[in-house]
């Protein structure tokens, strides 16, 4: 019985210490590359394009594999997460499986919507495993080019329709009371 | 030129004053409102820089004043022998020339509150951008021959056939062809055949001119070949006019 | 005034005016008659250098309208057929406008006098757009007025009037011609407005001149006056008859009496006078003018109902 107290803590700790190195080893290998045809010096509205490989490097199958991509803005001052609303229809691949050895290649295609610094990045999970493998950055500056300014157009867009709306009541009062006049 | 101002002050009265001239007006200012906030509000059409809305933006006031001018010119010389105005208004001891040039710069004035009413739009699209002041210039320069140009040939048929609806009609069609080879794309006006209606057909002149002065910044002297072109225009239509308002159909 | 000789004009290649003559002198109300589609409306237009004629000779204010349409018309006030209008305007407004086509700037006193004059000046202050029928033609008779013409030209004046309206409008006219030196062109298919108006007369039918000349003569050619048929009670008096009143004729229990000239007080006076002379009157009817006689012999038409009154 004494011998199994003192042995109890060994064998747990080995077991830990395998599967510590277990994890540590990661079964998919992530990369993510800019498009071949991506502009140098990119502006607002411009498409890009982001190709990544995710490749299952473990000894057994990985399923229901997640992929997502991400953006923050990274401007000093202004760093956050973005949503990938507008920028991308492609955000995400579900659903996936990868024997071991296989690689799967996901296009991300992107629309710049506004200016300033930005970092992208790849993440995967899957059903089973509890970590979460990123790839490598690529960081990108977006120009920025002059385009409407809501503050300006809500205004008049607003104020304009209204007078004529109020020259036609005064208009028709006038008239009321007779007053049509050259 | 006393009964030219005395009947264009009345021309532009009853612009301003009636109500289906401020129900026009308001109208317009409502397209134009539409137009600006589906460009703030639209993701595809925010990212458009300024100076492509500005061109969009002067092109839908070219287009809503070419016609406001042939509805108000069909109904010049036919919708007053509707009404029973016109013949008092030929017995009066005034020229047909000068008939016909009250009516016209009642017809300007209307332009130009139009004109008016497109300003503060153009300027809220498009003053943190390049060329608005162009962009202002060249709408006046080009637009005003467009305008008056459809609204003197709107006159001479609405001289010569005394009927408001067949006046209008035959102009509208004419003012959508004008404007069809725009409609259909760059690829169709690149051929050969578009080439020709583009060189001859005056609102795509004035359009062409604010593309090249308001978003590609070219200098006057590339406009003069278009200007030429929509002065043409403008005489041309002036002497239909003037013929037609000889003997106006009043009867 | 006016003079036309043997007008031609046709109109897109149909002949509109076969032969028009018109002879309007300084203080005559001359009355041109004829059925509808006769001509007077595009003669009108003739005058005024609206319709270019094809032969003969116009001229008005001695201008030719081919050349001096401008010229005639400064000098003309029209009244036409159809009387349009600005609705959006008030009439002060309008008249205003409407006078400074003519070079005269009428000042606000001479339009409230006009509109005063035609019976419009309480509602001056509404659009003409709320005015009814006969309110609009009052309006077309002051803007005929307000340029101080030398001779007006009225197209069926009185159309759609009722009795009341009538009356003002010729009051108005008698009026503006009573200097003797402005001319008046009434056009009008109603006797009784010529009867009563005009010196002068033209009846044309079908483009062409049928008759014209001095109404007084013209009458008295065709027997003139108005003629009656009375039923009388007992026979009556003929020796002692009064001035201007003939017997025309006996038939059936009817006396029949020609009037050579309405008198002042109406008809009702004359009978009053008969009655005095012991024409025991029990109903009267009138029977077709004279003017209408000559209307209807040189127009080619039906002879109307001959119109009762019965005492």
């Amino acid at each position: 019985m004494k011998i199994w107290k003192t042995l109890f803590p060994v064998i747990l700790s080995a077991f830990l210490l395998v599967s510590v190195s277990a994890a540590a080893q990661a079964p998919v290998a992530l990369d993510l590359q800019p498009g071949g045809k991506n502009p140098t010096s990119p502006v607002m509205g411009d498409h890009l394009q982001f190709w990544s490989t995710i490749t299952n490097t473990g000894g057994t199958p990985i399923e229901g594999l997640v992929a997502w991509i991400s953006l923050v803005e990274i401007d000093p001052g202004n760093e956050q997460p973005v949503d990938l609303e507008d920028w991308s229809a492609h955000k995400a691949v579900t659903g996936a499986s990868l024997k071991p050895g296989e690689t799967l290649r996901t296009d991300w295609p992107m629309r710049l919507i506004k200016g300033g610094d930005y970092r992208v990045v790849v993440s995967v999970t899957d059903r089973g495993g509890r970590q979460v493998y990123t790839s490598p950055t690529i960081q990108f500056h977006v120009r920025q080019k002059p385009v409407l300014q809501a503050g300006r157009v809500l205004p008049v867009a607003a104020a304009i329709p209204l007078l004529f709306i109020g020259l036609m009541i005064f208009n028709n009062t006038r008239r009321r009371h007779g007053n049509g006049r050259l | 030129m006393n009964t030219i101002w005395i009947i264009a002050r009345k021309e532009s009265a009853q612009m301003l004053r009636s109500q289906r001239g401020m129900l026009w007006l308001l109208a317009f200012s409502g397209l134009l409102s539409a137009f600006s906030l589906l460009l703030v509000s639209t993701t595809e059409l925010s990212l458009l820089d300024n100076a492509q809305v500005v061109y969009m933006m002067a092109g839908t006031v070219l287009a809503a004043g070419a016609l406001l001018a042939v509805i108000l010119g069909s109904d010049t010389y036919a919708g007053e022998k509707e009404r029973a105005t016109l013949v008092p208004l030929l017995c009066a001891p005034v020229a047909p020339d000068a008939l016909l040039a009250g009516k016209a710069v009642g017809m300007l004035a209307a332009w130009g509150v139009m004109f008016a009413v497109a300003t503060p739009y153009l300027w809220a699209v498009g003053a943190s951008g390049q060329n608005l002041g162009a962009a202002l210039f060249y709408l006046a320069l080009f637009g005003t021959p467009v305008v008056l140009g459809f609204g003197y040939l709107a006159m001479a048929l609405s001289a010569r056939t005394g009927s408001v609806l067949a006046s209008l009609l035959s102009t509208v069609t004419l003012l959508m062809l004008a404007a069809s080879p725009l409609v259909i794309g760059p690829g169709l006006r690149g051929t050969a055949v578009g080439r020709i209606l583009d060189a001859i057909n005056p609102f795509a002149g004035a359009l062409n001119t604010f593309d090249s002065v308001i978003i590609d910044s070219d200098p006057f002297s590339a406009q003069t070949s278009r200007l030429i072109l929509v002065t043409v225009w403008l005489v041309l239509c002036l002497l239909a006019a003037r013929r037609s308002a000889a003997h106006p159909n009043f009867q | 005034m006016i003079n036309i000789e043997n007008l031609r004009l046709p109109i897109e290649g149909k002949e509109i005016l076969k032969g028009i003559d018109l002879h309007l002198r300084p203080g005559d109300t001359y009355g041109l008659l004829g059925p509808n589609g006769a001509g007077k409306s595009t003669t009108i237009f003739a005058l005024l250098g609206l319709r270019a004629f094809g032969s003969g000779r116009i001229s008005v204010l001695g201008g030719n309208p081919a050349d001096d349409a401008v010229f005639i018309r400064r000098s003309v006030g029209v009244m036409p057929e159809k009387a349009g209008f600005y609705d959006w305007m008030i009439a002060p407004d309008y008249l205003k406008w409407y006078g400074g086509l003519y070079d005269f700037a009428p000042t606000k006193q001479d339009v409230a006098k006009m509109l005063e004059k035609v019976g419009l000046g309480a509602e001056a202050h509404r659009p003409i757009g709320t005015y009814s029928r006969g309110m609009k033609q009052r309006l077309a008779v002051a803007r005929a007025l307000i340029s101080r013409p030398k001779l007006l030209i009225l197209d069926e004046p009185t159309n759609g009037l009722d009795p009341k309206g009538r009356r003002e409008i010729h009051d108005l006219l008698v009026e503006f011609a009573s200097d003797g030196k402005a001319g008046v062109l009434l056009c009008t298919h109603l006797l009784d407005d010529v009867d009563r108006l005009c010196n002068r007369i033209g009846i044309i039918d079908n483009g062409r001149t049928r008759l014209e000349g001095s109404l007084g003569d013209l009458l008295a050619e065709q027997g003139g006056g108005q003629r009656y048929r009375l039923r009388l009670e007992s026979a009556p008096d003929t020796t002692n008859l009064p001035a201007g009143v003939a017997i025309a004729g006996r038939e059936g229990g009817w006396w029949y009496v020609q009037v050579q000239a309405a008198p002042s007080g109406g008809p009702s006076t004359l009978w009053h006078e008969l009655w005095r002379r012991d024409w025991k009157i029990l109903e009267i009817r009138s029977e077709a003018s004279s003017l209408e006689e000559l209307y209807m012999s040189h127009t080619g038409q039906d002879r109307p109902h001959a119109q009762e009154a019965v005492l």
